[in-house]
């Protein structure tokens, strides 16, 4: 399984090397889409010089904790958005033929895929550490990394859950892109400045906010004005990741046995 | 002990009905009415270690679904399956050690990448020792002459060249069961020998046993000893070739032509199908008429140039129990 998934990078960094202007288009699109929302939130910031008590500076480490976390699961979950297109097309048949687990499979199909946005999120999340002025010991590395694993951790549980639904029902795309925009819009900003009703659904049912929103607040020793919980709420991310996804993988696992396969 | 055994296999897809208009999907949401459609109803066979099964049937009959589940793809509704001693759906992983497949609809290579980085990929997830599968590629790109394009992505290859590919991706692993769905749909009649010429060798050589389905009845004449004929879900017909065509074999076709135009000719004992120009098609049962005493009898009568007598195909045989019905003694199955 090791050897197939160290041949599955070679593979894709070999396709990187032949494809190259198109390696470069999508890292040029990555800067400018992370860039934009950071130039968007800095803008914003003018005008408010502080949001529910979070300044610009602490804003941009909440940014760049979520943007460092999803570019984790892009690099390496990503494939799993494929799934619903795999299973209408009838391509998902050939993950049952193959000795392997089918999600592993699917992890696995070559995809041009390579960690650039990874690294530029670890960049960027660097300088917003050090921005922010949070004290930088081993221990904080550690648990900044645990926090990113869990953080795209709940990313692959959700869209996992989103792919399992697939089995069932042909057409997912609109819960996808509902789910996709409800993370892009309301991870960049503290979740206390949304209604009551916005951040349970962002804490409890889509935890989104266990992405940056918790943590964050951890590291930059703030009380969470959302639910008044403690800081130390945002240690529980990468067990809420490792959660997700193993409810979405047992759901996923259900919808194997359900799975129709199309005509011929 | 047969290699791969069906009992009263079964498989009902079940897809929600959708009533017509806005309202009605509305309702569908909420009350669902679900529709059933048989698609395997009762299946039992048998298949011996290094057989060459011709697995036929029209559009519909239920075919691929058998395919798929052999090879644990689609979970049965019913009945019993065993592959190797291995149920499929159940244990996937380990039927999949013992399976190669080739969907002739569906490349099971992967569309950027040039042929032999699928094949090493392949190699990787099979955990195939790099001297074995240096050995077999090799054998692959000669028997397959596919040395000319080994390097190129499987886009930019016709389907000739891509259903080679796809044969030695599937057989990379030295498979002992081998599932052929279409393979040769669309192919030109060199693609088409190539590929017999090789499951041929496969199956002669290393013993594999080999399931082929396919609308090319050519391939099955060619290369199956045993076919099964599949409808409505249901196996109307398991046995050798030379039986099938023997039960309905047995009539032969006159076929004579006249030297001058004709009016209805006739000879006792055969049956005018079909008059054309000169040339004339008489029917005969091959059982109750002798070959010598038709010919006699045609040219007493008639002014003769030639005469030939002709075997059914068959593609004609399969043509007439498609629509008659199969009426050997297998019936009742």
């Amino acid at each position: 399984m090791l050897a197939a998934y160290v041949q599955y990078w070679k593979i894709n960094l070999l396709t990187m090397l032949e494809y190259r202007a198109d390696f470069f288009m999508w890292f040029a699109f990555t800067i400018v889409y992370h860039g934009t929302a950071l130039a968007a939130l800095a803008v914003t910031m003018l005008r408010f010089p502080s949001m529910n008590g979070w300044s610009l500076r602490e804003m941009f480490f909440l940014y760049a904790l979520w943007m460092t976390a999803h570019e984790l699961h892009n690099a390496l979950f990503f494939n799993v958005t494929y799934v619903p297109e795999y299973i209408r097309e009838g391509r998902f048949d050939r993950f049952f033929v193959r000795p392997f687990d089918t999600l592993f499979q699917v992890l696995t199909v070559p995809s041009r895929t390579f960690p650039d946005g990874f690294i530029l999120g670890l960049v960027t999340l660097a300088i917003a550490t050090h921005v922010a002025g949070i004290h930088v010991t081993p221990l904080t590395v550690l648990t900044i990394a645990a926090v990113l694993c869990g953080g795209a951790g709940i990313d692959l549980g959700i869209s996992l859950f989103v792919a399992a639904l697939s089995f069932w029902l042909i057409r997912v795309d609109t819960l996808r892109w509902i789910v996709m925009s409800l993370e892009q819009d309301f991870t960049r900003y503290p979740i206390s400045i949304y209604t009551r009703g916005v951040r349970i659904v962002l804490a409890y049912v889509l935890p989104f906010a266990f992405m940056n929103y918790f943590p964050a607040s951890y590291f930059l020793g703030k009380h969470d004005a959302a639910f008044g919980l403690s800081p130390e709420v945002g240690l529980l991310t990468p067990l809420i990741g490792l959660l997700w996804t193993a409810f979405s993988y047992a759901f996923w696992n259900i919808g194997l046995r359900h799975y129709q396969g199309t005509g011929s | 002990m047969p290699l791969i055994v069906t009992r009263d296999l079964r498989k009902v897809f079940r897809s929600a009905k959708r009533s017509p208009g806005a309202l009605g999907a509305l309702r569908g949401l909420f009350s669902p009415v679900y529709e059933d459609r048989v698609a395997v109803a009762g299946l039992s066979m048998e298949i011996e270690r290094g057989e060459f099964i011709g697995y036929i049937g029209p559009n519909g009959a239920g075919k691929s679904t058998t395919i798929k589940m052999l090879t644990g793809i689609l979970v049965p509704s019913g009945g019993e399956i065993e592959v190797a001693g291995i149920v499929p759906h159940r244990k996937r992983r380990e039927n999949a050690r013992n399976i190669g497949v080739v969907f002739g609809q569906r490349t099971q290579l992967y569309w950027d990448l040039p042929l032999v980085d699928s094949f090493e990929l392949l190699r990787a997830i099979y955990g195939i020792p790099q001297d074995r599968y240096r050995r077999s590629l090799d054998a692959f790109v000669e028997l397959l002459e596919m040395g000319d394009f080994l390097r190129t992505p499987v886009r930019q290859l016709s389907l000739g060249q891509r259903m080679r590919g796809d044969f030695a991706a599937a057989m990379l692993h030295e498979p002992p069961i081998l599932y052929l769905d279409e393979p040769t749909i669309g192919l030109d009649v060199v693609a088409k020998e190539a590929i017999r010429t090789f499951v041929a060798r496969v199956n002669r050589e290393q013993g594999t046993t080999i399931v082929l389905t396919t609308h090319d009845l050519a391939d099955v004449e060619r290369l199956c000893r045993r076919i099964v004929l599949i409808d409505h879900g249901r196996a109307i017909f398991d046995g050798p070739i030379e039986r099938i065509k023997n039960e309905y074999g047995r009539e032969r076709t006159l076929v004579v032509r006249f030297t001058e135009t004709t009016s209805a000719p006739a000879i006792p004992g055969a049956r005018l199908e079909s008059l054309e120009g000169l040339t004339a098609r008489f029917v005969f049962d091959r059982a109750t008429q002798r070959v010598d005493r038709l010919v006699r009898e045609v040219s007493d009568r008639y002014s003769v140039e030639d005469i030939a007598i002709e075997e059914p195909e068959l593609e004609g045989i399969i043509r007439h129990i498609y629509t008659q019905g199969y009426a050997g003694e297998e019936r009742s199955a």
